[in-house]
């Protein structure tokens, strides 16, 4: 009888060309793209100016990507954190506006409640067992009645006094915008829970293989409706600073976050880890998206090439991410 | 029986299958060293041996879902690559396993039809003319339950008959049956027979595989004994005998007597009294002693995994209740049990213990988070007591890793095993359950994870080791518990605890029923 032997192999070589793309892809594709614009438009592009002006605009996308960062690093989709942002945003509005609530009280008491939403987005994935696809979209759709039943649908511009316009516009640190500076001290404080601490140790475990964080003694329920909290009031956060930056609170206003936030924690899964989700790689993503946008509006592309951009983008980063995924496996 | 005799039939035609010098390995660990296999046409052959023998891993390779390192296959006496289930398929053969595969919301004619189409010639499905081609067939297999039923709701048995019906619908003639009966009733098991009976006179060969070894009597019209990845011994209808299979399944190796202390005396840390979780673990009781190594024995679904995780808050018992040092235990979730002093090292380490991704350090601090934190005002978590404490245990269990910032998935399975043992010295919990500690490991390391169960033990430690290797419970145990169906059936101290022992008990249920000592 002839002997049959089973060999299959991958070649070496093209699995590691792939793996330095997949890690690395992200950030030589932001250079890359800061470079091109640069060389195409020196005088508008590369200036102090006009980053701190990306930088600025990409901040409250920042925030709320760095919130659902931690719903997917637990594991879950949390689809509820644009029209929640939306929602704030009417709310801290009228809270103020309305109510006459003073402005620090109404911003403290609507992130509470963006943690109360993301509470219970948490029990009914985890308690009630819905896929989290599901679930928060339910959630989300309900907010954005409650939204429209709270203001009628009419945005609330009249009466915003300016002092809570100044909660986005202001620079009140060194000059600095203050978007930028809560940005920075969100994405800080969640990469030190997230890398530093041990209850970012748990998050981490959870979201790897909850079958082996449940074993190890980790309470996992606990720990995806801690995700979901997080998740929710930066969400809050967000639709705080979009209302004050817009001077309204506008139904729907913050619904098209839902996607930029998606498509930076998923560029950042596909940023030096191997489709892992983490914080510094969602800034990264984030970055991406914004200078993109910076771009196309510097060379004068109409607004609709904006959405081809977001839908493509969204689909190249998932894409990079499940080949990273599948690459550290092999 | 009437079948003829193989021997003579192979001499003028090639045999159905023929397997030769099949090797394969795991990580380290030869789950096959070379074995050789004949299947005849129209004769039942019975695949036995221990767990861990390598029968599960030759029935992979037989379907495509593993690739044989080394050896070759023959159907009809012509060379086959079988890179793939469809590929097995095409050469005719049919897989039953344990957990059957179905589409639960589909019907039973559907499920039977799946990735077979039938078209009509305007590209949609067949119906009249596939119920026309599998109606017979499911008359002939015994399928009472409407063609049209959900397979939601049908009985096990019935799912079997589906599947045979399946095998037949696509001309299958090689099916492999593993553990049939396992959850059939007596009568059901009878109806099974009947239909194996029939398919072997109408020339389909049948791989059966089976620990009861009443059945493989009364069916086979050849064995093949597996133990330790080799196939040890090739037996005729007409050789087989109770006796002679249970001597080869576990081999006439010298018993060697590990020194078994005398615990019973030492306090009691956890006792269960009438532990239960329907279907598979049935009214347990057993106390476990400080520093005493308790094993489980028994085979593969006698519920013994079940019970360890009943012990340790992943499910919840129908019934029974247990006490941790006198008081009251009954842990709602790993956790409750973790803060109560257990620890578990799971049977599927890779599934279940560790996170592969994930760097050595962080896999062993998973379950001690609260001991590497700078202060509880602080809760940071303090790097150098974490690379202090993590390169301690690497030591001490001799880990071979690169450095403890390596992802644990790139070491070896016995290095694995070692970290996730390690993560319970860190917190030193009074109970640690270990289940299957040295599956998949390699000899060396083998020895490093018993010498240091023992020394787990020695210092006070009650451990529970459950395995189903037949040599590992009299290496390392004091006192060993076997296991059948659910119910613990017999208790093996001192020098009892011989392999033969535990393998006659683990056997216990088969024939003679469950009782007896």
């Amino acid at each position: 009888m002839s002997e049959v032997v089973f060999v299959r192999r991958l070649s070496p070589g093209t699995k590691s060309v792939l793996a330095v793309f997949a890690r690395y892809g992200t950030i030589i594709g932001l250079l890359a793209m800061i470079a091109a614009f640069s060389l195409l438009s020196p005088r508008a592009f590369p200036t102090v100016y006009n980053f701190t002006n990306v930088l600025n605009q990409a901040s409250l996308a920042m925030i709320i990507a760095g919130g659902l960062t931690l719903a997917v690093i637990v594991g879950e989709l949390d689809l509820s954190i644009g029209f929640a942002a939306s929602m704030h945003g009417v709310l801290v509005t009228g809270l103020i506006v309305s109510s006459g609530l003073p402005i620090p009280v109404a911003i403290l008491l609507v992130i509470a409640l963006g943690g109360l939403i993301g509470l219970i987005n948490g029990v009914i994935v985890t308690k009630i067992k819905v896929n989290s696809v599901i679930g928060t979209l339910g959630v989300g759709t309900i907010l954005t009645g409650l939204s429209f039943a709270y203001s009628a649908g009419v945005p609330i511009t009249a009466g915003v006094p300016e002092a809570f316009l100044q909660v986005s516009l202001g620079r009140w640190l060194f000059g600095i915008p203050n978007n930028i500076v809560i940005m920075a001290a969100v994405l800080g404080g969640l990469w030190v829970l997230v890398e530093r601490t041990p209850l970012g140790q748990e998050i981490q475990a959870v979201g790897g293989n909850h079958a082996a964080a449940r074993l190890a003694g980790i309470d996992v329920d606990r720990i995806k409706i801690l995700g979901f909290v997080g998740s929710g009031m930066c969400a809050a956060l967000t639709g705080i600073l979009l209302a004050s930056r817009l001077g309204s609170g506008t139904t729907s206003a913050a619904d098209p976050y839902l996607l930029t936030a998606f498509a930076a924690v998923f560029l950042g899964s596909a940023t030096l880890r191997d489709g892992e989700f983490h914080v510094f790689g969602t800034f990264i993503g984030a970055l991406i998206i914004a200078f993109g946008f910076n771009g196309l509006s510097i060379f004068g592309a109409p607004t609709y090439s904006q959405y081809i951009f977001q839908g493509a983008i969204l689909i190249i980063a998932v894409g990079l991410s499940s080949l990273g995924r599948i690459l550290s496996q092999r | 029986m009437l079948a003829s005799n193989p021997e003579k039939e192979a001499s003028s035609t090639p045999p159905f299958l023929a397997v030769r010098g099949i090797r394969k390995s795991y990580g380290g660990a030869q789950a096959l060293k070379g074995v050789s296999l004949t299947l005849e046409a129209g004769t039942v052959h019975g695949l036995v041996g221990a767990n861990g023998a390598g029968k599960s891993t030759l029935i992979r390779i037989l379907a495509g879902l593993a690739h044989a390192d080394d050896g070759g296959i023959a159907v009809d006496g012509k060379p086959a690559l079988i890179a793939s289930p469809a590929q097995a398929a095409d050469l005719g053969m049919s897989f039953i396993h344990q957990e059957l595969a179905f589409v639960p919301r589909m019907t039973v004619i559907e499920n039977i039809m799946l990735g077979l189409p039938k078209k009509t010639r305007f590209g949609l499905v067949d119906w009249p003319a596939i119920a026309r081609e599998v109606e017979p067939v499911a008359r002939r297999v015994g399928i009472t339950a409407p063609l049209s039923a959900e397979v939601d709701g049908l009985s096990t048995a019935e799912n079997w008959l589906i599947n045979i019906c399946r095998a037949l619908v696509r001309r299958a003639r090689l099916i492999v049956m593993d553990e049939p009966t396992a959850s059939l009733s007596a009568a059901e098991s009878e109806k099974l027979f009947a239909i194996i009976e029939d398919l072997r006179r109408s020339g389909v060969a049948i791989l059966y595989v089976s620990h009861r070894l009443d059945e493989i009597l009364r069916l086979c019209d050849r064995v093949t004994v597996f133990r330790d990845g080799n196939a040890v011994s090739v037996m005729e209808r007409h050789a087989l005998s109770r006796p002679r299979l249970v001597e080869a399944i576990v081999g006439g190796a010298v018993e060697a007597l590990a020194p078994h202390r005398d615990v019973v005396n030492k306090p009691i840390v956890l006792s269960a009294r009438g532990l239960t979780r329907l279907p598979k673990v049935d009214d347990v009781s057993f106390d476990l002693h400080e520093g005493e190594v308790l094993g489980i024995g028994g085979l593969v679904g006698a519920g013994r995994s079940e019970l360890m995780r009943l012990i340790y808050g992943a499910d919840r018992p129908d019934g029974g209740t247990m006490t941790l040092d006198g008081k009251p235990f009954s842990p709602k979730t790993p956790a409750q049990a973790v803060k109560a002093g257990l620890g578990l090292v799971p049977e599927e380490r890779r599934a279940e213990g560790l996170l592969l991704t994930k760097s050595v350090a962080f896999n062993l601090q998973l379950a001690n988070l609260s001991g590497i934190v700078r202060s509880p005002a602080l809760p940071l978590i303090d790097y150098g007591r974490r690379k202090t404490l993590s390169e301690g245990i690497v030591r001490d269990l001799a880990v071979k890793t690169p450095s403890i910032e390596a992802a644990v998935g790139l070491l070896s399975g016995g290095n694995q095993q070692k970290v996730l043992i390690g993560r319970w010295l860190l917190g030193a919990p009074k109970i640690l359950i270990l289940d299957e500690p040295t599956r998949g490991v390699d000899i060396g390391a083998r020895g490093d994870i018993h010498r240091l169960i023992r020394s787990l033990a020695a210092r006070g430690m009650a451990v529970i080791v459950v395995s189903s290797e037949p040599d590992e419970l009299p290496d390392l145990c004091d006192r060993v518990l076997v296991m059948a169906e659910g119910h613990i059936v017999r208790e093996l101290t001192g020098p009892g605890i011989t392999r033969n022992a535990v393998v006659e008990a683990s056997y216990a249920f088969d024939g003679q029923g469950k009782e007896q000592t």
